[in-house]
């Protein structure tokens, strides 16, 4: 195995390890914990296949913000919910459904070669080319979906008289 | 230039989808189901990622780069709209619980 | 190219999002007043849906035209890979959108003002409409699910907006989940498309439907846009938080989500699956004979299966509902099934007879859901045994509702008969085994016509309760009671408007079969 399929096999493990953990333990703290870990593990897979542009996003955004509001989540709401209620019942019926998913994609892969591929890397310049050229309207689409979710969020939480 | 093996990657991205899946109808807590789905998300970001990395042309390619980014800002979007409403009924009601919360049968 | 040119054609876009941050302007700058917020959502609606008209070629309006004729229907070189096109059908969907946003921004005008929300509620309503208007001219699968997500992200916002009443804010985080799980598995669908054609246009994955490299990679995608989308368009098995949500929310926003936003999933399945659909009539060779999966067939069959099933489940958990409003969600996932006919049987009549379908519940799902607010607000229960002897005390209202339903029952001289006329008459033209699902429509459609029987004998036969107050009963604390017998005006309003199209388009429906026909022809040939 060649030093980059050693690094994938290494931070793919961490993934899935990381995101089971996040689900299945006890106190909320540590899910948060174990996610952080999880989102630095796919900025790292980003950095491997050559997007540095979104490993840095996915650390700044992900790593960062996401993780700061779910831990802030948590601390708001901790008096009714800390370290109760993070494992409930596992029902069969669910599980299935992932593990079918997973089977399903799995035999979807069958199709690709199987063989090593060489990595088609972009430099950030063209990717925000892109991303501001032709595709801008997916940016301008996403800058009214921030804007809906702030100014609803802001009314939702905040106090308002009656 | 590196190489890598595209099969890991599906793999990978099925394993992370199925345990969002898994977490999004199993779990009763509100901040666990938006981890999970966030694990979901992050999956469907990193096909993009990675199909963009394989792809057989540049021109094409480059824009899974881009919908990857929008999505990473789409996630983040999700997950603050989701804590409001954690917020609001936290306080309506003084638990996140999803199987405490029964007024409407299902 | 100046900015006004590029700008012309996205005027019903841009006058909608100019009203939501009208609203949001005037909430920052102290204007407290609810009707103010309404005046501009009902305005605006109203002039995007003049622009859409004129823009679909409505020849006393030619004045107001932003988009030429050439724009419209223009089918762009392989080359082109643009994120958004003008088709007709689109147009059409636009005007249905508006037609429903419209309806509930003017009924939601007669609320009492002392009532808790601000008038933020307006800015998210023009928000999610620009979202569904946006839906309408996507051409690009993510344009598409951003777009998607713009509307479902605002009606999340609007569920819950009555802030300290715990029954909607637990609606909007059951819809907020599955609206996030639909939403995650559609972007993970489109992740496969994106890997197996290379690309997310959807003109060019309609071209190339059935000629992929990588058949089952491209059926996953297909598949888990199939889940994705039909948690949005409340398609069985993926119904189940829909009577909840409906229930829970406010009734306007009832209204909206049942006659307006769930359409976004219907439109979004015409744009999507009509390639592998289409694929699949064509029977045509098939390019992977070694494949363990064929995608068009495999698709349609799927798609078929679902309507099956979501017409018949939905009719019959409707049949054992005692409440007014859990029996109306499930009728309204039950029609929801007729629609999905027209894409499953893929031809233009079909087509043609699913929009007329989608404009039918438009007018009768929004209409039902308002009357249902209205009757709320005289202080009738929730349970339709609540509603015995309204047709004595409120002749005007319980006329009007009789005709919603006898249109959802498809009675003949109403909007409901038309369009399933057109619907199941494509399906019996399509020949073959189509004939079998046109039976099966008209089953569950005599089916339901038990259920909305039953409704009306309660409503105009069954006797009235003993004391049952009428106007505002809310009490002492309660608002004033409103004009129209404690309707208000505007509701008032919003129900005539909708009762008198329910029949005139039944008795008269060529000016708006017409358009229709043309754009669903137009949409089969062309695409996306």
């Amino acid at each position: 195995m060649s030093l980059p399929e050693v690094a994938f096999a290494i931070l793919a493990a961490v993934a899935v390890v990381t995101a089971i953990a996040a689900l299945l333990v006890r106190e909320l703290v540590h899910t948060i914990l174990w996610i952080a870990i999880f989102f630095v593990d796919l900025a790292a897979i980003y950095f491997l296949l050559e997007a540095p542009f979104l490993g840095v996003l996915q650390l700044g955004v992900y790593a960062g913000a996401v993780t700061i509001l779910l831990l802030f989540g948590v601390m708001v709401t901790r008096k009714r919910i800390f370290s109760r209620d993070a494992a409930t019942g596992i029902g069969p019926v669910p599980a299935l459904l992932a593990v079918l998913t997973v089977v399903f994609v799995a035999t979807a892969f069958g199709e690709f070669p199987a063989g090593a591929v060489s990595i088609r890397a972009y430099d950030p310049t063209a990717l925000s080319v892109n991303l501001f050229g032709p595709n801008a309207p997916w940016l301008l689409l996403l800058g009214l979906i921030m804007l809906t979710g702030v100014s609803g969020a802001i009314y939702l939480v905040r106090e308002g008289r009656e | 230039m590196t190489t890598l093996a595209p099969t890991g990657f599906v793999a990978l991205s099925g394993a992370l989808l199925g345990i969002g899946i898994f977490g999004i109808l199993t779990r009763r807590n509100f901040v666990l189901l938006l981890i999970a789905i966030e694990i979901a998300t992050n999956a469907a970001i990193l096909n993009f990622v990675y199909f963009a990395a394989f792809a057989p042309s540049a021109p094409l390619g480059i824009s899974g780069q881009s919908i990857a980014v929008v999505l990473v800002g789409f996630a983040a979007t999700e997950v603050a709209v989701g804590l409001a409403i954690v917020l609001a009924l936290h306080r309506a009601k003084g638990t996140i619980n999803v199987a405490e919360v029964t007024e409407l049968r299902s | 190219m100046d900015a006004l040119t590029l700008a012309a054609p996205f005027a019903p876009e841009l006058v909608v999002l100019a009203g939501a941050l009208l609203v949001f302007l005037l909430d920052v700058a102290g204007v407290r007043r609810l009707e103010v917020g309404g005046a501009i959502a009902s305005a605006a609606t109203a002039v995007a849906f003049v622009l859409v008209i004129a823009d679909l070629g409505f020849a006393p309006l030619a004045g107001v035209r932003t988009l030429g004729a050439g724009r419209i229907d223009l089918v762009p070189g392989a080359g082109a890979a643009p994120l958004y096109a003008f088709s007709s059908l689109g147009l059409v969907f636009q005007g249905l959108f508006l037609v429903a946003a419209f309806l509930v921004a003017l009924a939601s005008l007669g609320r009492p003002s002392t009532e808790r929300g601000a008038p933020i509620f307006y800015g998210l309503l023009l928000l999610a409409t620009l979202g569904m208007l946006l839906v309408a001219i996507a051409s690009d699968l993510i344009f598409l699910l951003l777009a998607i997500e713009l509307t479902s992200i605002a009606t999340y916002l609007l569920v819950g907006y009555t802030r300290r009443d715990p029954r909607s804010l637990e609606a909007a985080m059951k819809f907020y989940i599955v609206g996030a799980l639909s939403s995650t598995l559609s972007f993970f669908g489109a992740s496969l498309l994106f890997g197996a054609y290379g690309t997310t246009n959807l003109y060019a994955i309609r071209a190339a439907a059935g000629t992929v490299g990588y058949p089952v990679l491209a059926l996953l995608g297909f598949g888990f846009l199939v889940a994705g989308l039909a948690f949005k368009t409340t398609l069985v098995p993926f119904h189940a938080w829909a009577v909840d949500v409906y229930d829970g929310a406010p009734s306007e926003v009832s209204a909206f989500l049942a006659g307006g936003t769930k359409k976004v999933g219907v439109f979004a399945f015409f744009l999507v699956f009509l390639g592998p659909v289409l694929f699949a009539r064509a029977g045509g060779p098939n390019p992977f004979s070694g494949a363990p999966f064929d995608i068009g067939p495999v698709v349609q069959v799927t798609l078929a299966a679902i309507a099956v099933l979501t017409m018949t489940v939905g009719n019959v958990l409707a049949l054992l509902q005692k409440e007014m409003k859990r029996m109306l969600a499930y009728s309204s996932i039950s029609q929801a099934g007729y629609i999905l006919l027209g894409v499953t049987i893929g031809t233009a009549p079909a087509i043609a007879g699913a929009t007329l379908q989608v404009l039918a519940h438009v007018l009768m799902k929004t209409g039902a859901f308002l009357v249902v607010a209205a009757v709320a607000s005289l202080g009738v229960g929730p349970l339709i045994d609540d509603w015995r002897g309204l047709g004595a005390q409120r002749p005007a209202l319980s006329v009007a509702f009789a005709l919603m339903l006898l249109s959802l029952a498809g009675v003949p001289l109403t909007i409901g008969f038309v369009s399933k006329f057109v619907l199941f008459s494509a399906a019996v033209e399509a020949q073959g085994l189509y004939v079998w699902l046109a039976v099966v429509g008209l089953l569950n459609s005599a089916l339901s016509v038990f259920y909305y029987g039953r409704v009306l004998k309660t409503i105009f036969f069954d006797p009235a309760p003993a004391p049952r107050a009428t106007g505002a009963v809310a009490g002492a604390a309660g608002p004033p009671p409103l004009a129209v017998g404690g309707i208000g005006y505007a509701r008032a309003a919003a129900i005539g408007i909708i009762a008198v199209a329910i029949v005139a388009i039944g008795i008269y429906p060529q000016p708006v079969l017409g358009p229709i026909q043309s754009a669903a022809s137009h949409f089969w040939a062309g695409g996306p």
